[in-house]
């Protein structure tokens, strides 16, 4: 039964060993490699909702969520579950590189939501609800929602990602006064509205 | 009367206590359920539920972080580097150790006979365990690129320490973007148990149940896929992941060495025809292909997996007659996972052709055996759930290889078809803490429903009530 064990072993090495250690690499790309795409995808292009799209996010945005991960100031449940951990032992350098890595890739394509609910969230995000004290998402988020350094970029963003995000903002699990301040005054019906505005861009 | 007491028990002891031995090897051999680990989450710095949607159960990320050799770490690093910047060691400033601590207690419908036959119903029917195993783990990275899941579990019914599932893995990435192929893994797994190295739980060694009693009734056949050659075999492995979705593993098996001393040198040795297990006979086969769809917050996987072993049926020599088992296996894995909702359904259907040269101990040369299970589970905000199983082992019949002529464990009309349900309720107070109530129901057991082992057993009889509290940190 040598022959066999020869055989095993011969497919084992071949399977692997045709295959060589990648060229050195930053330090960055290889952790977007080996970590960030299992996750937000290579290119920033992510498929669960769970985790955000960071194609095309504003670099600004981008360093200053990893530090908020690094000292645990973003306290989110799932910032809690996933990120601490990912952030604990990245430098500054690293992180800036990994956030210009992601701001450089093409944004992710709008998808589609009804009409109707996507109506009503561009108006919310256009002109606000002067009613409820929220004012126009695009004062900060700029007009096609493509963000503003430390404002994020929008469009595009998975739907449940944004509405969950809208959810923490107004409890407060995620701190940000601003922030907390605009989602408090939205019902869940237009945090779905906006939120299917800002997905379908 | 009292002679004839004595003489019964004569007669019948010898039998009962070869029940009972029967049992409890079988119970030894049957592979402890192993799993997440908390050693993973002080390593990564994440919690339980990056990769596990109820331990131990794998989200897409967890699949991953496996296949990528378990390195992934986010503890500060021991890493000195040479006069020229080589790294030469990159360890983890804190091992990746936790413990492992399971607990129950089983009903069995109707109690097994005494051992003692002329002491009727002294048997108990109930049995606790505390613990029913007790593990430790060294889960997590070794140097970059290296990684280990290793277990040593004790196990109440040896009252010994064994090795437990164990997988000792390498991966790194790669790339041909020149012809299409972008970033993918590739790795190397050394383990002992097939399936142990598997990512999807829709394969046996890591599939639902994840725990069960181990004082229950052993059926009279099972495929070698299904445990058979769990920590009595060492396999090396090679695998691809390709474009995110594709996973391709080639490998092979041969029998090793555990528990058993060479009877000349009273040393560990190579296993002989004394070894009471089925052994290899060179080297076995093995392979794995699988395509995973992951879409929104759905996971969809389907694949194929299989072995092609030689064995040495127990007493025979090297150059005796060789019995081949042919294991060709579907398996397929569904997973919608929210944080509030979590849904999991997962198959296997394991077609067994087994070949016996040996034909003095079989009627039938070429037979086939069967076993299929389809499991669904639901949770709630991880807090909890439930799952459903409809579990079947079907095949050839055989009166010389099934129809042994023992109580309890045999089988009157030499089938082996075993089939029924399982249910299980689950709380988890803690995402590593998990409270079960398992109820087992058998439809038939070793090919009837009624008078199974042609002593007035019936397949209700073996139907049991397990809890049990599982706990890792």
């Amino acid at each position: 039964m040598k022959w066999q064990a020869i055989g095993m072993t011969v497919v084992v090495v071949a399977l692997t060993t045709a295959v060589g250690h990648a060229a050195q690499e930053s330090v960055a790309l290889d952790l977007i490699r080996r970590e960030c795409s299992t996750c937000h995808g290579a290119q920033g292009i992510s498929i669960s909702p769970t985790f955000p799209n960071l194609a095309a996010q504003q670099a600004a945005y981008l360093e200053v969520q990893l530090k908020a991960f690094r000292d645990r100031s973003r306290a989110d449940p799932h910032a809690q579950a996933f990120m601490w951990g990912m952030a604990a032992q990245l430098t500054d350098s690293t992180i800036a590189d990994i956030a210009a890595y992601f701001a450089a890739q093409p944004p992710a394509k709008g998808k589609p939501a009804g009409s109707a609910e996507t109506a009503a969230g561009k108006k919310i995000f256009e002109e606000g609800i002067e009613a409820q004290k929220v004012p126009p998402c695009q004062s900060c988020h700029m007009k096609n929602a493509e963000g503003n350094a430390v404002f994020p970029r929008l469009a595009g963003q998975h739907r449940g990602y944004l509405e969950k995000q809208l959810e923490v903002f107004a409890t407060g699990l995620r701190a940000n006064p601003i922030m907390h301040e605009n989602a408090k005054n939205l019902s869940a019906l237009q945090i779905s509205q906006v939120a299917a505005f800002l997905s379908s861009r | 009367m009292r002679a004839r007491i004595w003489g019964i028990v004569a007669i019948a002891w010898p039998l009962a206590a070869a029940i009972a031995i029967t049992i409890a090897a079988i119970a030894m051999l049957r592979p402890s359920s192993a799993n997440a680990t908390p050693g993973f989450a002080r390593q990564t710095g994440l919690s339980c539920q990056a990769c596990h949607t109820i331990f131990p159960e794998l989200t897409s990320f967890g699949r991953r972080f496996k296949m990528n050799a378990y390195v992934f770490s986010n503890v500060r690093q021991l890493e000195p580097t040479t006069e020229r910047g080589e790294k030469t060691l990159s360890l983890s400033d804190l091992p990746p150790l936790s413990v492992q601590l399971q607990g129950s207690n089983t009903w069995l419908a109707k109690a097994i006979p005494d051992a003692n036959p002329a002491l009727t119903d002294l048997s108990q029917q109930n049995s606790t365990e505390f613990p029913q195993a007790l593990s430790l783990f060294y889960t997590g990275k070794i140097a970059d690129y290296l990684g280990a899941f290793l277990q040593l579990t004790w196990n109440p019914t040896s009252n010994a320490v064994g090795i437990d599932n164990s997988d000792l893995r390498f991966a790194d990435h790669g790339a041909f973007d020149s012809i299409g192929v972008p970033d993918f893994i590739y790795g190397l797994s050394l383990n002992n148990n097939p399936t142990a190295q598997d990512v999807w739980n829709s394969t046996p060694a890591w599939g639902y149940p994840f725990i069960a009693t181990n004082v229950g009734v052993p059926s009279v056949a099972k495929v070698i896929l299904d445990g058979q050659l769990a920590q009595e075999s060492a396999g090396f492995s090679g695998y691809l992941f390709l474009f995110n979705h594709l996973y391709v593993e080639a490998g092979g098996y041969r029998s090793a060495q555990t528990s058993f001393t060479n009877a000349t040198t009273g040393g560990p040795g190579p296993l002989d025809s004394s070894a009471p297990l089925m052994r290899i006979s060179g080297t076995a086969p093995y392979w794995r292909a699988a395509w995973e769809e992951d879409w929104g917050d759905h996971a969809l996987s389907v694949g194929t997996y299989g072995i092609l072993a030689q064995t040495h049926p127990h007493g025979i020599g090297e150059n005796g007659p060789r019995n081949s088992f042919t294991d060709v296996a579907f398996d397929a894995q569904y997973q919608y996972i929210t944080d509030n909702h979590l849904f999991s359904a997962y198959g296997t259907w394991i077609n067994e052709h087994r070949h016996f040269n040996n034909h003095d101990l079989v009627d039938h040369a070429d037979n086939w055996l069967n076993t299929g299970r389809l499991t669904a589970s639901y949770f709630f905000r991880r807090k909890v759930g439930g799952s459903v199983q409809a579990f079947s082992t079907t095949g050839t019949g055989d009166s010389t290889l099934y129809a042994s002529g023992t109580a309890v464990l045999g089988s009157a009309n030499g089938r082996p078809n075993t089939q029924g349900y399982l249910f299980e309720l689950n709380f988890l107070p803690w995402l590593n803490t998990k409270l079960g109530a398992q109820y087992t129901l058998y439809t038939r057991f070793n090919g009837r429903a009624n008078n199974y082992d042609g002593f007035g057993r019936n397949a209700a009889n073996n139907n049991t009530v397990y809890v049990y509290v599982w706990t890792a940190f």
